[in-house]
């Protein structure tokens, strides 16, 4: 119990990673507005962005530190189209409830 | 809620501060000279990783006896050496200069202490998001819970990403959400979707897997004992000699084996601006339309 408090190991961050994870999995799940949604998307990528740079560490290869600064940039490519989208819903229909799109249903 | 995060922020960057102007120590020397320092220490040093070395005799500071002298040995890694040597060749002093000066900063109950701390405000922040019916609280969370994650970066010695993940995340993104929110302005009216019986179960199914494989993933996979002893040490320089993690060794790589992704998301970025705003901008005409019908 006092090693795994008090000697941070790879695991740790890699638990971390996997806990944000799946908050963030249980955010898109559950939530129905579609900002919410995209912050929790935000949240998955930083995860693996986590998890990316704990493996980088762990086997000494600075690449992961390219690979993440990469992934930062699609991350915010992603918000800016997908908060466009957003207001672009919001302007037609008043709403950014995602159950409520249901115009392609039929 | 706000003020602990801002507390721990600060400690954080205390922690970073202090490492990164704490002095380095004196390392053992198993470095060997061959090049001619005054003609004198030329002894049988079989130097191989010296690249070259400087005489730098007479700083004022502090003198030094006379048949001593100061080398600065360049390595072939990039760090630097130095070293007072004896005229005979034997090393006195030696302390290692300029890059490099990770040490083992992430061992240790203050540091465990800090990965706990860290670990809860990104974990609260994210709870936050996802339970928070108000929009700007559940940004402010998301805030909170970048902020940490920036301070678990430091903590993996990635400094640059650390400093890039504040910028881009809890400033352009976290700024993009809230004007969005503030040009939307409407009360979310139920936050938590009730999309019936079959997608509860699906979606409770779908996360207790998940739960359930990672447990299972932790239980089952050993991490190899080579790995896990040198968990908590400082890392190795990289082949030129920077520090790990830091903007000269991000660069390096970037602008070396990564210059054609670099170039690509240049492009991506640009698309994706462009693509933004033909998405958002109103519609000439039928834009007041739209606007009618519900």
């Amino acid at each position: 119990m006092n090693a795994m408090l008090f000697n941070i190991g790879y695991e740790h961050f890699l638990v971390l990673a996997a806990v944000l994870f799946l908050i963030g999995v249980a955010g898109v799940l559950i939530r129905r507005n579609a900002l919410i949604i995209l912050m929790s998307v935000e949240l998955m990528l930083n995860a693996a962005n986590m998890t990316l740079l704990t493996f980088g560490r762990m086997w000494n290869d600075l690449s992961s530190h390219t690979f993440a600064l990469i992934v930062i940039a699609v991350a915010a490519a992603e918000a800016s189209v997908g908060l466009a989208i957003v207001v672009a819903v919001f302007r037609g229909r008043r709403s950014v409830d995602v159950d409520r799109l249901t115009t392609l249903r039929h | 809620m706000m003020r602990i995060l801002c507390c721990l922020l600060a400690l954080g960057m205390a922690v970073g501060l202090v490492q990164s102007t704490a002095t380095a120590d004196p390392i053992p020397v198993q470095v060997k000279l061959s090049c001619p320092v005054g003609g004198a220490v030329t002894s049988g040093f079989p130097g191989a990783s010296i690249e070259s070395c400087d005489l730098t005799r007479g700083e004022p500071k502090s003198p030094l006896p006379d048949d001593e002298f100061r080398v600065r040995a360049h390595q072939v890694d990039g760090t630097e050496l130095d070293l007072v040597m004896t005229r005979a060749g034997k090393v006195v002093k030696s302390t290692r200069t300029l890059s490099h000066m990770d040490r083992r900063e992430s061992a240790g109950i203050g540091m465990a202490l800090l990965f706990w701390a860290f670990a809860i405000a990104a974990v609260a922040g994210a709870l936050f998001v996802v339970t928070r019916r108000n929009l700007i609280a559940a940004v402010m969370g998301m805030v909170g819970s970048f902020l940490g994650i920036a301070a678990i970066y430091m903590m993996l010695f990635a400094n640059f990403l650390a400093v890039v993940q504040m910028l881009v995340y809890a400033g352009a993104i976290m700024v993009l959400f809230v004007f969005v929110i503030m040009v939307l302005n409407r009360p979310e009216d139920e936050p938590v979707a009730p999309t019936g019986r079959v997608g509860g179960v699906i979606g409770g199914v779908a996360i207790l897997y998940l739960i359930g494989r990672l447990v299972m993933l932790l239980i089952h996979v050993q991490v190899p004992k080579a790995l896990t002893t040198i968990a908590n040490e400082a890392p190795k320089a990289t082949s030129l000699g920077h520090d790990w993690g830091s903007v000269k060794a991000v660069g390096t790589d970037l602008f070396g084996p990564g210059v054609f992704p670099f170039e690509a998301i240049s492009i991506l970025l640009l698309v994706a601006v462009v693509g933004a705003i033909a998405i958002a901008r109103p519609l000439s005409k039928d834009d007041g339309e739209a606007e009618e019908s519900p």
